[in-house]
């Protein structure tokens, strides 16, 4: 194990123990909203993978984050006694299956190509999300209680917020730190490869097509994830969690984050969350501002805030950052 | 079925529509191989100007060379001062900024004109109806598929029968010998996206009075758009002619047949074509 990887280790335990203690430093509402941050931090990390690591601009993201949201509200209004662990799994289940399917037929295009099949996917989901009233409430949403959670020894109470934000932390941070392995084995790498040069390595022996789908549908279980704890945390949904929108919400965390770094999406999600209630608090109008932030990122610093940090990074002398995939700009043909 | 024709007609005028959205939308991902996210806010702003423009005025002639006049001047100062900025980041930071700009221009639409469905009167000759083989039909709705055909067919004589056209299809080939060739073809880009620009106002003035001027109407039409550029097979503007048609019949036959279907069977359509047909019915081999 090199030092590196010690350092990384000691960085996640670090994040983890700043959580565990969080509750206690921290108002209600704040809680609330790192409750949200967390969801949204996988969503963004999923999404990443897609775009930061294999290149491929998805515009459909929100069709597993709504597929794993309405999962976790439909089963548990139609199914009695369904424990909270069985209905994400089931959650899983659905977006893994989603995302080998449309995966099938999504990745045979790339690029732009790519980019407007997902948005056309996207819409038949949310077509079927707001017609498809019996089951999914329409525009109305639907509304759930989160059941407690049967530990076997003893039940903790979802009601309550802090013991839900408790398993939300430790679900949730035990998907990413998943994520971020699967980044650094073979199957990982394998992909960041794939976007730099595809033709090498199919003339190495891979099956590119196979990896990619692999990874596409790994991204859609996640984001699958993410929506059901969405479900689990507003005890409500609504056909905005499969909408475009959605997917518009996580590219914009996953840009202002930067697509460069496993860790940028994350800072992202935490950015965008406070930025979207503070500016909503003071205007109406604070996707104005958000679409200009977005702009200036896009025209001065493209490899988001992610970027920032690593150059203030490289100016401290004897620290050199290694861990980080090539910028996502440089992957585009 | 007494209905028949007049759906038919219903379609061949939101065909007409769409046409005229995804020309524009077509010609700027074939020529410059940027997918326009912002071409649908654009065909937006054209519909608001024209609200103002008509309310001031009065004249919708006006309305339809003004507009579209106006949006050639925003597409230029895109192109010029933003998009070209981005160019060499590759697509992937064009495709997001012209999406920024998408954000942008809808919230500034909501900040002026408010977030309310507004109604277009356009009154005088357009807007009365006519007899013809006992049917009562709207004038409006002949005059967009008119406008459509006309649109359509200028496009191909400027592409395929002048020396401008000609320019323009060798710049997508090999831009770098046509610059050598000592055409400007940075201005020629910066030209073709102003048009797509000032086409997609045009779509907007005209779709005004027959659908309902909203901040919603630019998501609504840009799936359908995409819909149709997949379907014709991208960059392919026989492609945009022949799916625009089957579309619009397809949404408008689909609200007789099956009304609850109907939002489906457009998406139906594009997995159809691209299981047996990836690239698109007109489009060539990626």
């Amino acid at each position: 194990m090199t030092s590196q990887k010690k350092a990384s280790y000691l960085f996640i335990a670090l994040i983890f123990a700043l959580g565990v203690l969080m509750p206690f430093m921290i108002k209600r509402y704040h809680l609330n909203m790192l409750t949200e941050i967390i969801v949204f931090a996988l969503y963004a990390v999923s999404y990443n993978l897609l775009l930061g690591y294999a290149g491929l601009l998805s515009f459909g993201h929100a069709m597993f984050f709504g597929m794993g949201a309405f999962t976790v509200a439909v089963s548990l209004i139609h199914i009695p006694g369904l424990s909270m662990w069985n209905a994400v799994l089931l959650a899983l289940a659905m977006t893994t299956v989603v995302g080998f399917i449309t995966g099938g037929f999504l990745l045979r295009h790339k690029g732009a190509y790519f980019a407007l099949l997902t948005l056309a996917f996207n819409s038949l989901f949310y077509a079927v999300a707001t017609k498809w009233h019996k089951i999914t409430g329409g525009d109305d949403g639907l509304s759930i209680t989160r059941p407690d959670l049967n530990l076997g020894f003893t039940t903790i109470k979802m009601a309550d917020l802090t013991n839900f934000y408790y398993v939300t932390l430790v679900v949730i941070g035990v998907a990413i730190v998943f994520s971020w392995y699967f980044t650094k084995t073979a199957m990982g790498q394998t992909v960041l490869l794939m976007r730099e040069n595809e033709e090498r390595m199919k003339f190495l022996g891979y099956n590119t097509n196979i990896s990619r789908l692999i990874l596409f549908t790994f991204t859609g279980a996640l984001a699958g994830l993410a929506g059901a704890f969405y479900t689990l945390h507003f005890q409500f949904v609504s056909q905005s969690a499969i909408s475009v929108d959605m997917t518009t919400t996580v590219l914009l965390m996953t840009f202002v984050g930067g697509t460069g770094t496993f860790w940028g999406p994350i800072l992202g999600a935490f950015v965008y969350i406070i930025l979207q209630n503070y500016l909503s608090d003071i205007t109406d109008r604070w996707p104005l501002f958000m679409g200009l932030i977005f702009i200036v990122m896009v025209l001065v610093i493209p490899g988001g805030l992610s970027q920032i940090i690593l150059s203030i990074r490289r100016l401290i002398p004897g620290k050199r950052n290694t861990d980080r995939p090539v910028a996502a700009e440089e992957a585009s043909p | 079925m007494s209905e028949v024709p007049v759906f038919f007609l219903h379609g061949l005028a939101y065909a007409g529509l769409l046409f005229l959205v995804s020309a524009g939308l077509t010609l700027v991902f074939g020529m410059m191989n940027v997918l326009n996210f912002a071409h649908a806010a654009m065909y937006m702003l054209g519909a608001y100007f024209s609200f103002t423009l008509l309310r001031a005025t009065g004249q919708f002639w006006l309305c339809l060379l003004v507009c579209p006049l106006f949006l050639f001047i925003i597409g230029a100062l895109v192109e010029r001062f933003l998009l070209r900025r981005v160019h060499t980041y590759g697509h992937l930071h064009e495709l997001l900024l012209t999406f920024g700009l998408a954000y942008i221009m809808t919230e500034l639409v909501k900040l002026i004109w408010g977030n309310f469905p507004l109604a277009v009167n356009i009154g005088g000759f357009l807007g009365q109806t006519v007899e013809f083989f006992g049917m009562i039909y709207p004038i409006y709705r002949i005059f967009i598929f008119g406008c459509a055909v006309i649109v359509g067919l200028s496009m191909a004589a400027i592409l395929y029968k002048t020396r401008l056209g000609i320019i323009l299809r060798a710049a997508v080939n090999d831009s770098e010998m046509v610059n050598a060739l000592g055409f400007d073809v940075p201005l020629v880009f910066t030209g073709v996206f102003a048009f797509g620009a000032a086409l997609s106002g045009l779509a907007g003035v005209i779709a005004g009075p027959l659908l309902t001027t909203y901040p919603g109407m630019a998501h609504e039409i840009l799936i359908d758009a995409f819909v149709v550029i997949v379907v014709g097979g991208f960059g392919s503007l026989g492609g945009a002619v022949v799916a625009s048609l089957l579309i619009g019949e397809l949404q408008s036959f689909g609200v007789l047949l099956f009304p609850k279907l109907s939002l489906a069977l457009v998406y139906l359509l594009m997995a159809a074509v691209l299981i047996i047909k990836p690239s698109g019915l007109f489009g060539e081999k990626q």
